[in-house]
């Protein structure tokens, strides 16, 4: 009898996952005074806006190397699109509907991979915007008011994407958070969800 | 938000007329803005034009900015203009300024500051209009603040107080421009940002001053705060929205349990 279970994400995996995202929601945190005067409230969870700044560049720089690190080390699983994927994303991964749909899914579906790469590609231009808007004398003043601009823009696209993501993770398909809180995940719910990769790893030794 | 919003109330508001025919390029006004708010000297290069102080500084909150040019007619011009901070009616400083408090406009209609409040996001600077605010040594924002505590107290800010030809007058804002204009000068920055607090008789078109044509929060800061922000909200809570909905209408994808017993590869 096979174990129960199979190996997910390993250890460092899930440290850098959870890594990226405490600077995540720490920059979200000290940047949202930043963003409206409408959040102003929460600078006091820093202090005041001054320490909230000073953290959220810590915290950038930390979010900055942790994410794209770990764009990286999934580099070449998030960017294989492939015909699969055109179909996921032509049944949106099934998630319209309540009927059960057969989605040929390798270790990342669709959504995942448009997620990663998005979140690396926004991780790159927040970092370098960040630095602009961090030392504005140093820069043309055009750049930084674009750079005012972007950083605005794609932190939005950035906590949406990040809301369907952990909602996709949790409640919304049960079974998966365990993948990123101790790495194993049932057979079923491997097969079910992806797969192709239960192809790939699922074989018993 | 309406309570947020930059409010001005136009029939008290004071401000600068400045006539630049009358502009003999002394530089009291620089000299009488140190002397009063007790600012450092700034260390002058001399570089072979009248212009010797390049450039505002944290410590230097209005120059004199003598232009050189030729006119399209082939003419020599050489402009004087008192550059400051506008007290722009719609002050881009004050658009992005994230701390309350930090930049807030009196009841006369000046633009501000409290250093005390500055939290050195610098934000202020890339959403002049003008390229006004600088940052001091301990990184707060600094700029001329039309000498609040002389207007407040009934007196002329000390520039237009110690300019000898009455280029710099300093008033009720609407009495000024009546004035102006019933003495026949064509105006700048009556109406553009609302009005400014620093309204120009010039003698040329104002690309001789090197003033812009038509002064404008930059695009890309109007774009961030007048359209990214709002929809941004928006687009969080309709992402919540639109999840619940998910949850409540489609639900979750369960697996089915008897899969389960079949354990071992497909």
């Amino acid at each position: 009898m096979s174990s129960k279970y199979i190996e997910r994400f390993n250890t460092s995996e899930r440290v850098l996952h959870w890594f990226v995202t405490v600077t995540f929601f720490t920059l979200l945190l000290s940047g949202l005074g930043l963003y409206s005067r409408l959040f102003t409230g929460y600078f006091n969870l820093f202090g005041n806006g001054h320490n909230a700044i000073w953290i959220h560049k810590a915290a950038g720089v930390l979010f900055f190397l942790s994410s794209l690190f770990f764009f990286w080390h999934n580099r070449r699983r998030m960017t294989d699109f492939n015909r699969d994927d055109a179909e996921w994303i032509r049944q949106a991964g099934g998630y319209l509907s309540k009927e059960e749909v057969h989605l040929k899914v390798g270790k990342f579906n669709a959504g995942q991979k448009i997620f990663g790469v998005f979140i690396g590609v926004a991780t790159l231009i927040l970092g370098v915007t960040g630095l602009f808007i961090w030392m504005p004398e140093l820069f043309p003043r055009w750049i930084v008011q674009l750079s005012l601009m972007l950083h605005g823009l794609l932190f939005v696209g950035s906590i949406m994407f990040v809301l369907i993501h952990v909602y996709l993770g949790t409640i919304g398909n049960p079974g998966t958070a365990e993948a990123m809180l101790w790495g194993k995940v049932t057979r079923p719910w491997a097969r079910h969800h992806h797969p192709k990769w239960y192809k790939e790893v699922g074989k018993d030794p | 938000m309406s309570a947020m919003a930059d409010t001005i109330q136009a029939e008290n508001r004071k401000g600068f007329l400045v006539d630049t025919s009358r502009c003999i390029g002394c530089r009291s006004c620089q000299v009488a803005c140190k002397q009063w708010n007790k600012l450092a000297a700034d260390q002058t290069e001399k570089l072979g034009t009248f212009d010797d102080s390049r450039d505002l500084t944290p410590s230097l909150y209005n120059r004199i900015r003598f232009t050189e040019g030729t006119a399209s007619t082939g003419e020599l011009t050489w402009r004087f203009l008192n550059e400051r901070c506008m007290h722009c009616g719609d002050a881009g400083c004050m658009k992005v300024c994230p701390s309350p408090g930090a930049l807030y406009r009196t009841s006369d209609g000046i633009v501000a500051y409290n250093k005390e409040k500055c939290i050195s996001c610098k934000y202020c600077v890339s959403a002049c209009p003008f390229n006004i605010p600088r940052y001091d040594a301990d990184d707060k924002v600094s700029k001329c603040h039309l000498c609040l505590n002389r207007v407040g107290g009934g007196m002329a800010p000390a520039c237009a107080k110690a300019c000898p030809t009455e280029s710099l007058t300093f008033g009720k804002r609407s009495d000024l421009i009546a004035r102006a204009k019933a003495a026949g000068k064509t105006l700048y920055g009556e109406l553009d940002l609302n009005g400014l607090g620093v309204v120009y008789a010039l003698e040329g078109p104002p690309e001789q001053y090197g003033l812009p044509l038509k002064p404008a929060i930059p695009l890309s800061i109007f774009i961030w705060k007048d359209i990214v922000k709002p929809l941004g909200i928006l687009g969080f809570w309709g992402s919540m929205g639109a999840i619940l909905l998910h949850y409540v209408t489609i639900g979750p994808k369960k697996i089915e349990e008897e899969q389960d017993e079949e354990g071992g590869a497909p």
